[in-house]
């Protein structure tokens, strides 16, 4: 190895600046792999992608490709330049995310969607209609999640819910703040009647000045009201954070903590390591990031090795280098065991839309609230007592821990890129990868985002 | 291993390698770090455990998709 490294392979990306596609490099060095690009107009820059174990190499899972079975562009400039889908794409939807608005109740420190900053007037049903028909000729339905902006900002996010349930689309998630979920529960009520499947909360820590710095307010018992509200209506919560080093990251193991207090309403975490796109303070420097494995070790760290590395994998449905996911079983004692099975992370070739599907039956089942028996199970002195208590408790009481590493527009892998699966509706009915609809220049100029015409 | 002599619910099973009838004795089935203590036939000798169809598309089939990752 040389002292500029080990170049492990090689890609595509873009300017930061500019954002030119550039070919890329992946370069090791010591225990860190950093995204090496060189504009001709911007010179080099150089980005963290991924420090110390579990290792950049050994962190795959290999996947045959798997074209959408329908696209709406065609490829003209290349990557990343004519999503909608493109037939270049290599991989089906699992989640869709529509916006339904772009208003918002808090001005966040860090917000991909840059919301509130000047909203357009938010789309009347019959376009958001159209969006889910647009799904289903894409191939879907697919796992939806409503998103913005703040969607509970809309009174008619009920009807919203319902339009999707009867256009067959079964599991129909809130992505939100959830300050409305805690001030209104009758609002809880009225989607959890409409359909809502599961609640994706924004959730920073345990601690309000992590909320001080990240959401300009001391929000955390809104947070705890809108779970237990959640609780009342019986609707699935997954708890989000976006991780900022320096802000939250220290905080990890008290969320975990927190949550598991919280089953089986709260069905797992979500990590997010902070991306900088949309709006956020400044240019990154490589101390602005948390890469996947540390994110990992900081989970093992923190639970004093109660939940340990082992118990991650990579995912089937995305590219393996966005995320990690472990599944768990809180018992009765307080154990956590983990049941992370680890098939298809041994070299084996999976086919991409199976793992899609896979990922959205999992999502489906495990982030949405058990089904409320009465009848109880065990405990009638059979021979399967034991074997039926546990499926019940893995019923109720599993617990899944993941994260996702977005891409910005200094780390971003174009290969990566097009593994997506989680694809934003656009205003003229395209679906883009999530990190590239959101991707924006180093002044915050958007890709694909629209913002609002003066 | 193998079944036969006998019908019904006096069956008799054999241990294929020992050639002795096994017997009802406590087993540990392990899955995903879970353990499930049962009933099964095993040879006294050479300890071979006889794991019944119905047991392996049944319980032990429905243990499995209670845990259905991705």
């Amino acid at each position: 190895m040389s002292e500029q490294g080990t170049i492990l392979s090689t890609t595509e990306s873009v300017c930061p600046f500019c954002l030119r596609r550039l070919p890329a490099q992946r370069v090791l060095q010591k225990d860190q792999v950093f995204l090496v690009k060189d504009c001709p107009e911007h010179g080099l820059t150089k980005t963290l992608l991924w420090q110390g174990l579990p290792s950049y190499q050994s962190w795959a899972r290999p996947k045959l490709p798997s074209q959408p079975k329908a696209c709406f562009t065609t490829v003209s400039r290349g990557c990343p330049f004519d999503c909608g889908l493109c037939p270049d794409h290599r991989q089906h939807s699992c989640t869709v995310l529509l916006e339904i608005t772009q208003r918002c109740n808090l001005g966040c420190t860090y917000c991909f969607a840059n919301a509130g900053a000047d909203p357009a007037a938010d789309p009347d049903l019959a376009t958001i209609k159209g969006w889910f028909e647009q799904i289903l000729l894409a191939g879907g339905p697919f796992n939806i999640q409503l998103s913005g902006g703040e969607p509970t900002l809309r009174d008619d996010l009920p009807e919203i819910i319902s339009l999707g349930k009867s256009l067959g689309f079964n599991f129909i998630q809130l992505n939100t703040n959830g300050l409305r979920l805690a001030e209104e529960p009758s609002f809880v009520k009225r989607c959890q009647e409409a359909g809502l499947t599961s609640v994706f909360l924004q959730f920073d820590g345990t601690e309000e000045a992590i909320y001080q710095t990240l959401r300009g307010k001391a929000i955390l018992q809104q947070k705890l009201l809108a779970i237990e509200h959640c609780r009342e209506y019986q609707l699935g919560v997954v708890l989000v954070p976006t991780l900022v080093p320096g802000v939250n990251v220290h905080n990890i193991g008290a969320m975990i903590k927190l949550a598991l207090g919280y089953l089986p309403t709260v069905r797992g975490i979500h990590f997010q390591p902070v991306s900088y796109f949309g709006r956020y303070p400044e240019a990154p420097a490589d101390r602005d990031r948390i890469t996947i494995p540390e994110v990992i070790r900081e989970i093992e760290r923190q639970s004093e090795g109660k939940i340990q590395r082992e118990s991650f994998k990579p995912p089937g449905c995305e590219n393996a280098l966005c995320s990690f996911h472990g599944n768990f079983v809180l018992l009765p004692g307080g154990e956590l065991r983990p049941w992370t099975k680890h098939e298809g992370c041994c070299g084996t070739v999976e086919k991409a839309e199976v793992g899609a599907a896979k990922a959205r039956g999992f999502v489906a089942k495990y982030w949405a609230a058990p089904e409320v028996r009465t009848v109880a199970v065990g405990s009638h002195g059979g021979a399967f007592d034991l074997w039926d208590a546990f499926i019940e408790r893995a019923r109720t009481h599993s617990f899944s821990i993941s994260g996702m590493a977005f891409q910005d527009a200094w780390n971003l892998d174009l290969e990566r890129l097009k593994d997506c699966c989680i694809h934003v509706m656009s205003q003229d009915r395209k679906l883009i990868p999530f990190c590239a609809y959101n991707l924006t220049d180093s002044q915050g100029q958007p890709l694909y985002r629209q913002v609002k015409q003066r | 291993m193998s079944q036969g002599k006998g019908q019904g619910a006096e069956k008799v099973i054999e241990c294929m390698k020992c050639g002795i009838v096994m017997e009802l004795g406590n087993v540990e089935v392990t899955y995903l770090n879970s353990k499930f203590p049962i009933q099964l036939p095993k040879c006294p000798q050479c300890g071979l455990v006889y794991i019944p169809e119905e047991l392996a598309t049944g319980k032990m089939l429905e243990v499995e998709k209670a845990l259905e990752d991705k």
